[in-house]
């Protein structure tokens, strides 16, 4: 992996910006709206390197692994193109079309939360930072 | 002939003539099909000395190669001609059901001339075609229309109808195929209007096809059908319709609001987007023929001002022509609006477009109440647009009927005010997306699209946001939409793919997923063509060619490869805050990558010659 020494380090970035995200009520809301279960799937990257939101029933709840349930929507790609995509680095759509993101499932909430991923890049840099990896920002 | 039918009927609605034509595969082979051999015929047989409307007048309706070959998207149509709008060459592509039926008729395409002499009807049964009175069907919608035609002849005759608009020559008239299926730009409806001609029908008896190769089309059919219902764009599609990402459009400042004078209204995107329209209002879905994406909406809006009962619902573009563009953001006066539209038989775009001008030259004291007739035009004041001024245009009815019938630019030039916030290329008023934040290269080929301002005339919209590559031909651009890096020379090619898209009457939404092996075993397996990429993209390259040399006999030159300076502007909010499009960096880039003449704006001599155009280069520039 280009930006992790392991899977382990990409599902702890995910988790951390999540963690601090819950505090914008604005952002939280959008997900929320988004009513689905999503499935982060990394595991290319490594076992187990993977990140799950429950945005179902007006709750959101994240973790890593597998999801709780069948996932609604599961995207699937790698950790170092997950490290891009967070950092509003890495066009969705092109990545999409060159199948560097493999989408299953309806994609009607995402295209709702793309427009976020300016703000929601603020967070992850943010949970870098906090977890003392700033030399993993991207610039 | 493998694939296509070769053969033509010629329509002389004057002298009640019907002729089958057989035409030469040569022309087939250098043009493909749809609006490519649209453009070889008019370029032969096409009077530029005549007004768009007079009787001696072309309409063109041609097929692709693949039309009625059970592939999602690729039984589209394209209608041709000179545009009665712009006044120069125009063409416009339909998907519906009307392609496939004249293609087992064993016909790849009508060329229409003269004048009947009262409304008529054409009936095509195979190759056998006659002329009806339609004098009980004019001055009626074309919902009314298309129901009675389908009580008295059947539901499997295939329509196109047109409506009070186009009889009354309003120069942005549609014809409706089925009632629901849009030949929407550039004014076709208008020509058929002033060609008596109410409506076509066409039935077929068989199925039957030629084709070079059906095993190997049949493999490759199912294989196509299968990647293009799996790709993640056409389930959004289906799910959603073609406003499934106007959120997206919302927030990169590619939507137009109150006559592009802002790009941002934040409130839209929920409003507006297809996810909103199918929890709200969707009743069921529907498609073209052989289409597996169904991005059709059917719609019903039960209760409120805009009532609209089961029908044909809105397409993104009429969304935003009818809601943002026009200062509002209801959902339910756009799929009134489309209906209405629809049922006039007239082009939402153009009808958003130049009714979004009257609004703002109202505002600016521009247009006053004495032009109106008394009607105020306000952002946002959809009741009046739907139950005043959609029918006054659509009847030419009163100052403000006539000056808006005509369309934006020729309004302002009757106005003799607001041009500079007419909002166009080549006098056709522009598609719902705005280049200064859906990206630079749009601007660039809304300016070099024969026809004039247009988003499905190539598919830049969706290569520069990185929906399309075609890394086969080396074609791997990753492009920054706000940006002038590589955007001429990715104009190059999605100007000759676009003009295989429209020449082979491919749908954009279901193209995406083929790539340049599977175009050229479509070719190959359907007509038998030996093409490789290079003969492919020469066709795509000569048919653009081949449009620019029509206008240039219309008198068009490299200055009207242009945009109005309201979309030259910075753009005011949101993402294009500050944007601003240099039309010629790129524009000077791409003649010269083209081979085309900067004053002049057709291709040299040189590289006509080069494209197998010697005849052309001959007529173009003698001695």
């Amino acid at each position: 992996m280009e930006f992790w020494k392991d899977s382990q380090e990409a599902v702890t970035a995910v988790l951390k910006m999540h963690e601090l995200l819950m505090e914008d009520a604005e952002l939280v809301n959008s997900m929320k709206k988004v009513n689905q279960l999503i499935w982060y799937d990394y595991t290319e990257s490594g076992p187990g390197c993977a990140v799950w939101v429950d945005c179902r029933g007006g709750n959101l709840a994240f973790g890593a692994g597998d999801p709780p349930d069948k996932p609604d929507l599961t995207m699937s790609l790698s950790a170092d193109d997950a490290h891009r995509a967070w950092s509003d680095k890495l066009n969705p759509v092109m990545a999409i079309t060159r199948k560097k993101i493999r989408v299953k499932g309806s994609a009607t909430g995402l295209l709702k939360l793309a427009p976020k991923i300016k703000k929601v890049a603020v967070y992850y840099n943010k949970g870098l930072r906090d977890l003392g990896w700033e030399d993993k920002i991207l610039k | 002939m493998k694939g296509n039918t070769g053969k033509i009927l010629n329509v002389n609605l004057t002298s009640s003539t019907i002729t089958v034509e057989t035409l030469p595969e040569e022309y087939y082979q250098k043009y493909i099909g749809g609006s490519g051999l649209a453009a070889k015929l008019f370029w032969e047989r096409g009077r530029f000395d005549i007004d768009p409307l007079a009787p001696e007048a072309l309409l063109m309706f041609m097929n692709g190669p693949f039309a009625g070959l059970r592939l999602s998207g690729a039984s589209r149509n394209s209608v041709a001609g000179c545009s009665p709008l712009t006044g120069h060459w125009g063409d416009s592509s339909c998907g519906g059901y009307f392609a496939p039926e004249l293609r087992y008729c064993g016909l790849d395409g009508l060329v229409i001339t003269g004048r009947a002499e009262g409304p008529s009807l054409l009936l095509i049964e195979d190759k056998q075609a006659r002329i009806l009175d339609a004098s009980e069907y004019w001055g009626r919608g074309t919902e009314e229309v298309n129901s009675s035609l389908k009580k008295r002849f059947g539901k499997a005759y295939r329509t196109l109808v047109i409506g009070p608009a186009a009889e009354n020559l309003v120069r942005y008239a549609v014809i409706l195929n089925e009632g629901h299926h849009a030949t929407g730009r550039a004014g076709f409806g208008t020509l058929m209007g002033a060609k008596n001609l109410k409506a076509i029908l066409v039935k077929s008896s068989k199925k039957k096809m030629d084709l070079a190769d059906p095993a190997g089309l049949e493999t490759l059919r199912k294989d196509l059908n299968l990647r293009i219902a799996d790709a993640l764009a056409s389930q959004v599609l289906h799910e959603n319709g073609t406003a499934a990402n106007l959120v997206g459009g919302v927030y990169s400042g590619d939507v137009p609001v109150k006559n592009w004078t802002s790009n941002f209204w934040e409130d839209a995107a929920e409003a507006l987007t297809g996810s909103t329209l199918t929890e709200q209002y969707l009743t069921r879905r529907g498609a073209c023929a052989y289409c597996n994406i169904a991005c059709k909406r059917y719609v019903e809006v039960k209760e409120g001002p805009f009532k609209v009962s089961e029908g044909p619902g809105p397409e993104y573009e009429t969304i935003v022509a009818f809601g943002t563009l026009i200062g509002s953001i209801d959902l339910a006066a756009t799929c009134k609006a489309g209906r209405v539209c629809n049922d006039l038989g007239i082009d939402t775009i153009s009808a958003g477009g130049s009714i979004a001008w009257a609004m703002e030259a109202f505002e600016k004291g521009h247009l006053t109440l004495e032009d109106t007739g008394g009607t105020p035009l306000h952002w946002g004041d959809l009741e009046t647009v739907i139950t005043v001024l959609l029918p006054k245009i659509a009847q030419r009815d009163g100052p403000l009927g006539n000056l808006l019938a005509d369309g934006s630019v020729s309004a302002a030039k009757k106005l003799g005010k607001g041009l500079e916030y007419t909002v166009h290329s080549k006098g056709l008023e522009a598609p719902m997306h705005d280049p200064r934040g859906g990206g630079y290269g749009m601007a660039l080929t809304y300016a070099m699209s024969p026809r004039g301002a247009c988003h499905v005339a190539d598919p830049m919209l969706f290569i520069e946001m990185g929906a399309r590559y075609y890394p086969e031909i080396g074609f791997d651009y990753v492009l920054e939409p706000k940006s002038y890096e590589n955007k001429a020379e990715a104009a190059v090619t999605s100007v000759a793919f676009g003009a295989i898209e429209n020449s082979a009457c491919f749908c954009q939404f279901a193209d995406a997923e083929v790539t340049i092996p599977d175009w050229l075993a479509l070719f190959n397996t359907v007509t038998g063509s030996g093409w490789d990429a290079d003969d492919m993209l020469r066709a795509g390259r000569r048919i653009f060619y081949l449009k620019r040399l029509i206008n240039h006999r219309y008198g068009l030159t490299a200055q009207d490869d242009n945009l109005t300076p309201r979309m030259l502007e910075p753009g005011k909010d949101g993402e294009a805050e500050g944007s601003q499009v240099n039309l010629e960096l790129m524009k000077a880039r791409f003649y010269e990558l083209m081979d085309i003449d900067p004053i002049k704006g057709i291709p040299t001599r040189e590289a006509m010659e080069a494209y197998n155009m010697g005849e052309e280069a001959v007529s173009v520039y003698p001695g």
